[in-house]
């Protein structure tokens, strides 16, 4: 058994999951998603590969390499299906609204004109978000129709086509904070409290991080999250509504995790590797098939979250 | 062919990226002056040698809808001896939101405060320095377009982040203005040469009232300090074809841009002034003038 750990640049996170391999006594090899290249007829050396570990910076990079493994029917963690599903806004949206899994409402629009309708609507405060970003960049909180205006007209002027594809949520009034939940396979493992000033929580925008306790009601919201996604290795983002209680905000398929761990004192490299490992041998049957088609979007930008 | 003012013909040169409403008025009015002969200039379809004058006229009459098109081709003309309605001097100080800025500041001319920044931190502190509601504007571009009226700090973090982050080179060099709370309306003087002709108020339930936004314009009589402010203004721009954006504040007028290249076929019927016809004349009279 041959585990590939596909990677753009080693992180903490990467340095951490290599030391659980070497740990571990795994055969692995890593691949550079900057020098790789693949003969789409000729799948070679790659059928060395039990399971690859998807860990790229770049969104686009890591789908289109886990679609290409996948249909060579190697699996990745996470698999194509599921990295389209996460890093995609809309399609989160639309999966979760399909189980009914509680998320705050969102409303998606094509033009600036159908756009600031659908604001006026909704009634302000609103959030405009990328469906293709992380970090928490270019979110936009908008508290009138002058900002609502001057945004969407800011996007569709300066930005890619991708940007023109409004994704407007409902803004929740959350308590300062929100919780960053991790799944792998089908279990919820850890969860931490990302506190900020900010109404922007991520740490890599400076949220604290805290231990949040899993209670039933969490454990359960993130276990149906992590199966509408397809399962595999999810950090979750959940907001706590005063009214509403939990609403699922954003899933993650490519996390860091260099503030989790300290926080929370779980080993969650050691998980993943152990995760990865048993994918390899069959010891866990992926939920999802093989379903590249799935992979439904072409993005340009860089994703990864932060935890 | 028709003898000219001084029994020569004046040649100019007509540079242009569309025909709009404006370039078709001006065309026959040129076309209707004797001893005129126009050369016609698509800034989209020519390229220019800079080793040579690009044609043989007496003067550029510069129409491009690209300011830097404009600039560049007007630059090459004048390296050549070539006068240039707008001259690039002139259409660089209105063309660059900055430049005008700093000319009206420089000559103690009346107009909202502004702060510049080079970085999306420097950006937010100026817009918390300078009070919101605040204004940010590409320092190039017009037609009332990308202009954010910024209201509160989320909205500032947001805009602040979309130009750097999705914009270009342009977009990272922060204008933020003052907000100036008008009537409803502002003034849109025109000015040939430093003499205003006249001037519209263009009124907009929008803060923005920009006509090619929906602004609605009507006559606007040039009172005395209206008629004081365009002069001092136009004399510190450098003359030419100008039009001039006013605000009326409690304090008095206040200048908020000067626009070189300027549309006006709604302003015509509005005003009553032959608009196109005093433009040429002034044109004209650049180039026969070189040429005496």
């Amino acid at each position: 058994m041959k585990v590939g750990i596909l990677l753009s640049r080693v992180r903490v996170e990467e340095k951490w999951l290599l030391e659980a391999l070497e740990a571990r006594h795994i055969d692995y090899e890593r691949i550079d998603d900057g020098h790789l290249s693949f003969d789409l007829e000729e799948p070679g050396k790659w059928l060395g590969y039990s399971v690859v570990l998807e860990r790229s910076i770049s969104f686009a990079r890591g789908l289109y390499a886990a679609q290409i493994l996948n249909t060579w029917d190697i699996p990745t963690v996470n698999m194509a299906s599921v990295a389209a599903v996460c890093g995609d806004k809309l399609a989160t949206t639309a999966a979760l609204a399909r189980q009914g899994i509680p998320q705050p409402r969102v409303k998606v629009a094509f033009t600036t004109k159908s756009a600031l309708e659908v604001i006026e609507q909704m009634g302000y405060p609103v959030v405009l978000k990328p469906v293709v970003g992380s970090w928490g960049r270019l979110l936009a909180r908008i508290n009138d129709r002058d900002a609502a205006e001057a945004i969407l007209e800011h996007k569709e002027t300066l930005g890619s086509y991708q940007h023109s594809i409004f994704y407007i949520q409902e803004y929740i009034q959350k308590p300062g904070r929100d919780i960053r939940a991790f799944v792998i396979g089908g279990e919820t493992i850890c969860a931490m409290y990302r506190n900020s000033e900010h109404w922007i929580t991520n740490t890599a925008r400076g949220g604290q991080g805290e231990v949040c306790p899993i209670t039933p009601q969490l454990d359960e919201i993130c276990r149906s999250t992590a199966h509408a996604m397809g399962g595999g290795v999810l950090a979750i983002d959940v907001l706590e509504d005063p009214n509403r209680g939990y609403l699922v905000n954003e899933v993650n398929h490519t996390m860091e995790f260099h503030t989790l761990v300290p926080t929370t004192g779980v080993d969650v490299p050691g998980m993943i590797v152990d995760y990865t490992v048993a994918i390899a041998s069959g010891k866990i049957n992926l939920p999802s098939s093989l379903d590249v088609s799935a992979s439904r979007i072409v993005p340009e930008v860089v994703h990864q979250s932060v935890c | 062919m028709m003898p000219g003012f001084r029994g020569y013909m004046v040649k100019i040169g007509f540079l242009y990226s569309r025909m709009r409403i404006e370039e078709k008025l001006l065309l026959e009015e040129l076309k209707s002056r004797p001893g005129t002969e126009v050369v016609m200039i698509n800034d989209d379809e020519a390229f220019f040698d800079i080793s040579r004058q690009p044609a043989e006229v007496d003067v550029l009459f510069e129409r491009s809808i690209s300011y830097h098109r404009g600039l560049y081709i007007s630059r090459i003309f004048e390296a050549f001896g070539v006068p240039v309605v707008n001259s690039s001097e002139v259409a660089g100080r209105c063309g660059d939101k900055y430049g005008t800025s700093q000319v009206l500041v420089n000559h103690a001319i009346p107009t909202p405060r502004v702060l510049m920044a080079f970085s999306e931190e420097a950006a937010l502190k100026a817009a918390l320095e300078i009070g919101f509601p605040c204004v940010m504007k590409p320092v190039i571009g017009s037609w009332g377009r990308l202009l954010a009226k910024v209201d509160d700090r989320f909205a500032a973090e947001a805009f602040i982040e979309h130009k750097a982050a999705l914009g270009g080179a342009g977009h990272q060099v922060f204008y933020i203005q003052e907000y100036v709370e008008k009537p409803g309306r502002d003034i849109r003087a025109f000015c040939i040469g430093e003499e205003p002709i006249c001037a519209i108020y263009r009124s907009s339930e929008n803060w923005i009232t920009n006509t090619a936004r929906g602004g609605a314009a009507s006559n606007c009589p040039v009172t005395a300090e209206v008629a004081e402010l365009v002069r001092r203004t136009a004399q510190a721009i450098g003359g030419g074809l100008l039009a001039i954006d006013l605000f009326e504040t409690q304090s008095g007028l206040s200048v908020n841009e000067v626009n070189h290249t300027m549309e006006f076929r709604n302003s015509i019927h509005t005003t009553g002034v032959n608009i196109p016809q005093k433009m040429v004349d002034y044109v004209l009279a650049r180039g026969d003038h070189v040429k005496g």
